[in-house]
C-alpha cells in the first residue's frame, strides 16, 4: 500500500522500523528489496508488551516524523490486533483500522476501508495511522535488482532500552491454552420410512438439540 | 546447499521461484495455443531476470552464472518453455554481445534484449547442418560498407518473439595463395546481428514439437537481406568460436533447464506416492516406489552440482567447456530417467494430460538434443581428455 503511494508519487519517502530481535532484519531486508527507501531495526531479543513496543515504535514515530504510519492490522501470532492503535493512541493520532486503499486528497488522505457490502471512506489530515488489511493489489515481488540494492544498504540498529520508552506497565499472561472439546459424531436416521424419519428427526431437535 | 552457491544467488533464485509460483494457470493455455504470452516478457523484465547476465555497465544486473543458472532451474521446474526462451535470450545471445560487441552495438541491442520487448535468437543451425555446424552455407558478402546476408537457419528458439537474430554466416575469401594449407572447416564463419524487421527476413511457421510448446521455435529464412557494417559482431572469421563460446555458456543453461524439469517431475511424482493409496497403503510404502524416486533425486542433485561447478568455473574465470558438456549431458540424461520415473510412479494418470508429469517429460526430451547433442557432449568432453 506504501508502495504503491510511491509509484504514482516518486517524492514519496517509504520507511520501515520493527521492534524486535535480530532475526527480524531479514523482513526488512524484503521490504527493502521490494523498494522501501530505508529500515530500521529496534532490537528487543525479549518480548516486549505490546503497549511497550507501541511506545517504543512512537519514539521512532516523533523522531522521523513522517505524515502515514502504516501498520499490520494484528500480528500473525496472538492475532491481538494492538499494536497500531495503542500506537496511535499514544502519539495522539487519529487512527483508522482494516484499511484496503489509500487516496491522497486536500489536506490529507481518503482511507478506505471493507465493511460489509461496500467499502467506508474516511478522510484524515496528517499526521495520520492505519492498519492494513489487504490491499487491493497483491503484494509486489522484490525484483532481482531490488535484492542486489538491498544488499548494499545498512540498516541501523539500535537496542529498545537506548529509546526513553516506558517498557513497563501491564502485561497479559496466558493463564491457559485449551483444544476445542471433540466434536461427538452425528446421528444417522435411517429407520423407517420418510415420514418416520422426519418425525424422529423433529423429535431429536426438539428434546435433545433443543433448537425448536 | 551447495558449495557454488552463496546466499545472494540463493535470495535471487528464491525471488524467481516465488514469482514463478504464480504461473501455474497461464501455463496449460499457453502449450495449448503453442505461444508464450507477451506480459510475461514484461513481468521477468520488471523482477529483473532478462538482465541478470548483463553488466551493469550495460544497464543490466551483473549477477553470476551460478545465480543464472539457480533463476533457470527455478522457471524450468514451473515451466520449461520459458525457461529455454530466456536461456537463449539471457545466456547466449546476450552472452555474446556483451563479450564481443562494441560499445555502440551493446548499446543498441542490450536494451531490448533486457525491457522486456522480446526475446533474442540464435541462429546456427541449417537443415543440412546440426552437430556438423562447421559446414553450414548460409552467406554474407560485402556490398559497399555494409553486408548481403543469405541463409535457411532452421529451429530458431525465440524467432517469434526476437527483436534479432545472431546469425552465423560464412563470407567467402577469395582463397589463400597457392600451396597454402586448405582452409579449416569453419574458415570465413562470421556472427551477425540480424535485425528481423528488415526486408528479407521470412519467419517460417512454428514448428509442432513433441515438448516446449510454448516455446517458439520457427526457421528464419535470410534472403538478400541488406544490413550495415554494424551488424558484424567480432570479427571476419571469428564466428565459429563466438558460437562455440555461446554454446559452452548456453550448456550450463540447459543443464539447469534439466534440473529444473527433474526436480519438479520428482516433487510430482513424491507427492502423489504419499497420496496414492494401492493395496491398502500409500505407495510410497513400497520401496519400488521410494526407491525409484531415491535414485532419481540422487542423480538430480549430482547434475545440479555438475552444473554449478561448471558455472562457477565460469565466474572465476577459468575454462569450463570440458565441465559445461559433462554438466549438461549428465542433467539432460538424468532427466529424461527422472521423468520417466516419475511417469512410472503416477501410472495411467501419469499419462494423461491432467498431469503435468507428462509434460515434464516431453520438455526434458530436448534437452539431450538442442545446444549439442549427448553424443556431441562426450565427443567435446573426449577430445578435451584426450588432446594432445
Amino acid at each position: 500500500m506504501a508502495l504503491e503511494r510511491k509509484d504514482a508519487d516518486a517524492s514519496t519517502t517509504v520507511s520501515v522500523v520493527t521492534v524486535g530481535p535480530a532475526r527480524s532484519r531479514d523482513a526488512l531486508r524484503q521490504a527493502l528489496a521490494m523498494g522501501c527507501d530505508d529500515a530500521s531495526l529496534v532490537l528487543a531479543e525479549e518480548p516486549l508488551s505490546d503497549l511497550a513496543v507501541a511506545r517504543a515504535l512512537a519514539k521512532v514515530a516523533l523522531e522521523t516524523k513522517p505524515d502515514l504510519v502504516l501498520c499490520g492490522k494484528q500480528a500473525s501470532d496472538d492475532d491481538q490486533g494492538f499494536v497500531g492503535p495503542a500506537l496511535a493512541e499514544v502519539l495522539g493520532w487519529p487512527h483508522v483500522s482494516m484499511l484496503t486503499r489509500l487516496v491522497p486528497a486536500e489536506g490529507g488522505v481518503e482511507l478506505w476501508r471493507e465493511v460489509e457490502g461496500g467499502h467506508e471512506v474516511w478522510k484524515a489530515s496528517f499526521p495520520v495511522l492505519g492498519t492494513a488489511h489487504k490491499s487491493e493489489k497483491e503484494p509486489r515481488y522484490p525484483s532481482l535488482p531490488g535484492i542486489m540494492k538491498a544488499k548494499k544498504k545498512e540498516i541501523p540498529e539500535r537496542p529498545v532500552g537506548s529509546l526513553g520508552a516506558d517498557l513497563g506497565g501491564p502485561r497479559l499472561e496466558i493463564v491457559a491454552l485449551e483444544t476445542p472439546p471433540a466434536r461427538g459424531g452425528g446421528k444417522i436416521l435411517k429407520d423407517g420410512d420418510m415420514k418416520a424419519v422426519a418425525e424422529q428427526l423433529a423429535t431429536l431437535l426438539r428434546d435433545e438439540a433443543k433448537v425448536l | 546447499m551447495n558449495p557454488y552457491a552463496g546466499g545472494t544467488e540463493r535470495e535471487l533464485a528464491a525471488a524467481v521461484a516465488a514469482w514463478s509460483e504464480r504461473l501455474g494457470p497461464r501455463i496449460a493455455a499457453a502449450e495449448e495455443a503453442g505461444k508464450l504470452p507477451r506480459e510475461l516478457f514484461w513481468e521477468l523484465a520488471d523482477l529483473g531476470v532478462l538482465g541478470m547476465t548483463v553488466p551493469e555497465r550495460d544497464g543490466g544486473l551483473g549477477a553470476s552464472t551460478v545465480a543464472f543458472a539457480l533463476v533457470l532451474e527455478e522457471l524450468a521446474a514451473a515451466w520449461a518453455s520459458l525457461a529455454v526462451g530466456v536461456s537463449v535470450n539471457s545466456g547466449i545471445v546476450a552472452g555474446s554481445l556483451v563479450r564481443f560487441g562494441t560499445l555502440d552495438q551493446r548499446a543498441r541491442w542490450l536494451p531490448r534484449l533486457i525491457d522486456g520487448s522480446g526475446l533474442g535468437a540464435f541462429g546456427l543451425t541449417e537443415p543440412t547442418s546440426g552437430s556438423d555446424a562447421a559446414s553450414l552455407r548460409g552467406t554474407a558478402r560485402r556490398d559497399g560498407d555494409g553486408w548481403v546476408l543469405d541463409g535457411n537457419k532452421l529451429f530458431v528458439t525465440n524467432a517469434r518473439y526476437a527483436p534479432l537474430l545472431l546469425a552465423l554466416l560464412r563470407v567467402s575469401s577469395s582463397g589463400g595463395p597457392r600451396g597454402a594449407e586448405p582452409p579449416a572447416r569453419h574458415a570465413g564463419i562470421t556472427a551477425f546481428i540480424v535485425p528481423l524487421d528488415v526486408a528479407g527476413v521470412t519467419i517460417g511457421k512454428p514448428e509442432r514439437k513433441l515438448g516446449l510448446l510454448a516455446s517458439d521455435t520457427s526457421a528464419v529464412t535470410l534472403d538478400g537481406v541488406h544490413v550495415g557494417a554494424d551488424a558484424l559482431l567480432g570479427e571476419v572469421g571469428k564466428g565459429f568460436s563466438i558460437a562455440m563460446a555461446g554454446l559452452d555458456a548456453g550448456r550450463i543453461g540447459i543443464a539447469a533447464q534439466a534440473i529444473g524439469v527433474a526436480r519438479s517431475a520428482l516433487a510430482l511424482a513424491s507427492a502423489y506416492a504419499k497420496e496414492r493409496r494401492q493395496f491398502g497403503r500409500p505407495i510410497a510404502d513400497f520401496q519400488m516406489v521410494s526407491f525409484s524416486i531415491a535414485r532419481r533425486r540422487t542423480e538430480t542433485d549430482a547434475a545440479r552440482l555438475l552444473a554449478l561447478r561448471a558455472a562457477w568455473l565460469r565466474d572465476v574465470g577459468r575454462p569450463f567447456t570440458r565441465e559445461a558438456s559433462m554438466a549438461k549431458l549428465y542433467a539432460s540424461e538424468a532427466a529424461q530417467r527422472a521423468t520417466h520415473a516419475a511417469i512410472q510412479v503416477f501410472g495411467g494418470y501419469g499419462y494423461m494430460r491432467e498431469y503435468s508429469v507428462e509434460r515434464a517429460a516431453r520438455d526434458a526430451r530436448a534437452t539431450t538434443i538442442y545446444e549439442g547433442t549427448s553424443e556431441i557432449q562426450r565427443l567435446v568432453i573426449a577430445r578435451s581428455l584426450f588432446a594432445a
